[in-house]
């Protein structure tokens, strides 16, 4: 009996006002899967992600480790399935990063007295100091908003992590680091990602999606190779493919 | 126009500190019962957003400039419950900022530029835009909503001042009122100017205060917040506070050797009968104000 | 640019900085409220209370030029004020008004420069203030710096794009698309705050995180500053 992380099966979405967002997902991600999200811009990559907590009701049709999202108790589902922002401005609202690393157990209940710990992995995992987690978020850089965002989410102890487009907007040195960060994390990971070169780096399969719809699923390497696959959905390949510098 | 402390005398100041708390407590646990939290993110980006909103300036009759004060916006958006709040924490942080206002007039400034401005402006609104369909109609109900709320929010704050001592009604009510009165069309323009551009762009946004509905104690409550004040501010401005709290509390900003409200001797008499005047004048405006709550409680529950 | 209005001397290094929010709010209120309970025809107390806040000024280690500058806050109420002052030869009067206001500023300038906001908001909320109201405090604090930027940045797209100036109307359209449009984006910017609060389990209350002690120099200070009201009411 394989152990599913996420299941989804016939999944649709229509926002209020009337567009289709998703049509008929179907998508199985085993336990520990590394697994990339690629499409256009509009393709439906976010709205994805954002059945995988309940934030959007996927009701029986999202199944996180065999629970099915309709009976399940979002509290639990949150605590199981981490979601990475694009935007950190959005992600860190509390006065300091402390308390913004915080704000996950607290909700959790964890106890008072475990979460200066809990703070202190969750930064250092993330590639930053713990002596930040008296300073404002806004006094930060955008590379350093990002991991502290992301020890916001790690600091819950997800074995499912969501992430939308994490490296967008970083600069080089930055992007390694967090592409760093994410190789050696060991939950399962599903990235919607335009940066395909991360998507080389990290992630074994890959998931192509265009107009709500999922149009290939299978091994990264030769689905990004597949130049007509890629120039079909609004995408080119990869650069180190073309140039064969990838070993 | 934000008081500083030393201008209201302190049965004035305290008065209004409670009228503010009690508006306060109770929209903050109708917000949290009604709202599931959803709103209470978009409280803060507002206030966020109209402390920001505050400094995109206009230029207006040649050096000066004026900008959008915001309350009746907020609360045509978010509903008066949540639009006070909202501008509450504008006013409260513009005196934690800026210390432009004082602490002990805090009150007095959150009921002015918050709770009155929401109120009336939110109630003007009600009752002339009623669905808020046709845009002539959305943009006459808004600017009449942003005029009305900002010069009847300059009335209470001359109303004060004056029968604090400080400041002479009559003048008080001259400049502040007709100040107001001026910046109020642009007030009102702003509002309404906003208001069309949401209908065109975004008419979603526009319904978003239906989620936080009124209800019965509502009735009760909108009444309750428009006579307290009245009652209050009436037995304030009297001298008629029972001994023992008139020895501890009764300290007029001025020397009472200078005569109540600074008008000379040969005055008095004519300034009594204005005062009461006026006096009575607010009492029914906000009585109307309460009434006007009411009526359009019930209009929306018969829509519901 | 920075929050450089809100905490600029708030990171110094003073006694009163050190001290406790809570301690600082309850000690700086009750002065303002004792300044405000001098009747007028104890004119010297004024004195000594203007003594003491020129103490308080001088440990803060703020400047005073921006301390006398902030004076400018209560002029337009002087001026009304003394509009009335030839009729009654109030003059004295006016003079008294102008000190307690101006004290009372003092006080509270005082209050708020040696105090991070962060700060302030925690000894509110111990101190009763509703949950709602600090919470809503903290986003407009964080949030305030991004939503100033993007009208910062509007405004100069729009200065970019002009050539003189245009007529009342259009400039009027202009404005209320330009705020109009900052609302859209706070209010996406608040929905996708509140997913991301929902991605960390929110639930509709707010957690507290764990507070700053009380020490023994807060409580020296209060009880300095009560024995000073004290004191000062009844010597006579």
């Amino acid at each position: 009996m394989t152990d599913y992380a996420v299941r989804i099966t016939r999944l649709n979405y229509t926002y209020p006002d009337g567009t289709k967002a998703l049509e008929g997902i179907d998508l199985d991600v085993r336990s520990g899967e590394q697994v990339a999200i690629v499409g256009p811009s509009g393709a439906g990559k976010s709205t994805l992600l954002l059945h995988l907590n309940g934030i959007l009701p996927g009701s029986a049709a999202v199944r996180i480790k065999g629970q099915s999202m309709d009976s399940a108790d979002l509290r639990q589902i949150r605590k199981q399935v981490g979601l990475l922002f694009q935007d950190p401005n959005d992600q860190l609202f509390c006065p300091t990063v402390f308390e913004d690393v915080a704000f996950g157990p607290l909700n959790l209940g964890v106890p008072a007295a475990e979460i200066p710990r809990r703070v202190e992995k969750a930064l250092l995992d993330s590639g930053l100091d713990y002596a930040i987690r008296s300073r404002s978020s806004h006094h930060l850089s955008l590379g350093e908003r990002r991991r502290v965002s992301l020890a916001a989410v790690l600091v819950m102890e997800p074995e499912i992590l969501g992430m939308d487009e994490p490296t967008s907007n970083l600069d080089p040195r930055n992007r390694r680091h967090l592409i760093e960060v994410v190789s050696g994390l060991k939950a399962t990971l599903i990235i919607a990602t335009h940066d395909l070169e991360l998507v080389l780096d990290v992630c074994p399969r890959t998931v192509l999606m265009d107009h709500g719809k999922i149009w290939a699923d299978g091994e990264t390497r030769a689905m990004l190779a597949d130049a007509r696959l890629m120039d079909l959905h609004g995408l080119e390949v990869p650069l180190s493919l073309k140039s064969g510098t990838r070993p | 126009m934000h008081i500083p402390d030393g201008f209201l005398s302190n049965p004035m100041a305290i008065s209004l500190n409670v009228v503010s708390a009690a508006n306060v407590l109770y929209a903050a646990r109708r917000t949290k019962i009604d709202l599931s939290g959803r709103m209470v993110p978009m409280m803060g980006m507002l206030a966020a957003f109209v402390f920001a909103a505050q400094m995109l300036n206009f230029p207006v009759l040649g050096g000066t400039s004026g900008h959008l004060i915001g309350g009746s916006l907020l609360s045509i958006l978010l509903g008066p419950l949540a639009g006070s709040l909202a501008m509450t924490t504008v006013i409260v942080a513009q005196a934690l900022f800026l210390q432009d206002g004082g602490l002990i007039a805090l009150g007095a400034n959150i009921f002015n530029i918050s709770i009155v401005t929401c109120m009336s402006g939110y109630a003007i609104f009600r009752l002339l835009g009623r669905n808020a369909g046709g845009g002539k109609r959305l943009f006459l109900a808004g600017f009449l909503a942003g005029w009305f709320s900002t010069v009847i929010s300059a009335a209470f704050c001359a109303l004060e001042l004056g029968l604090s001592g400080a400041i002479p009604l009559r003048i008080g009510l001259m400049t502040m009122v007709g100040y107001h009165a001026a910046v109020g069309i642009l007030e009102g323009m702003l509002t309404a100017g906003v208001l069309n551009f949401l209908r065109k762009v975004r008419p979603d946004l526009l319904a978003l205060e239906g989620v936080g509905k009124f209800r019965i104690p509502d009735w009760i409550g909108a009444v309750l917040f428009v006579a307290i004040p009245a009652a209050v501010l009436v037995m304030a401005g009297s001298s008629t506070l029972p001994d023992p709290l008139e020895k501890l509390l009764e300290t007029s900003p001025l020397p009472p050797e200078l005569g109540s409200g600074n008008i000379p001797e040969r005055l008095a008499s004519t300034l009594r009968l204005e005062e009461y005047l006026f006096r009575a004048a607010i009492f029914i405006v906000l009585i109307g104000l309460g009434f006007l709550a009411v009526r359009l409680t019930r209009r929306r529950r018969s829509r519901s | 640019m920075r929050h450089s209005f809100i905490d600029r001397y708030a990171s110094l290094d003073s006694p009163l900085h050190v001290l406790e929010a809570r301690s600082k709010l309850l000690a700086f209120t009750a002065l303002i409220v004792g300044v405000l309970c001098i009747p007028a025809e104890r004119g010297s107390l004024f004195f000594i209370y203007f003594f003491a806040a020129a103490i308080l000024m001088g440990v803060s280690q703020i400047p005073l030029t921006y301390i006398v500058g902030r004076t400018f806050l209560i002029l337009p109420f002087i001026v009304l004020a003394g509009l009335a002052a030839p009729w009654k030869g109030g003059y004295l009067g006016l003079g008294i008004l102008f000190i307690r206001a101006v004290l009372c500023l003092f006080l509270l300038v005082l209050l708020t420069n040696t105090t991070r906001f962060v700060e302030l908001l925690r000894g509110l909320r111990r101190l009763g203030c509703p949950q709602i109201l600090v919470m809503n405090l903290g986003f407009l604090y964080r949030y305030l710096f991004v939503l100033t930027e993007e009208a910062m940045r509007m405004k100069q797209a729009r200065d970019c794009r002009r050539v003189g100036r245009a007529r009342f109307r259009e400039e009027l359209k202009i404005l209320s698309s330009m705020i109009g449009t900052l609302l859209i984006r706070s209010f996406e910017r608040a929905e996708r705050m509140h997913s991301a609060m929902l991605s960390r389990a929110y639930a509709g209350d707010f957690p507290v995180v764990s507070p700053r002690k009380f020490s023994l120099r807060d409580a020296a200070f209060l009880a300095g500053v009560a024995l000073f009201i004290t004191l000062s009411f009844w010597i006579r």
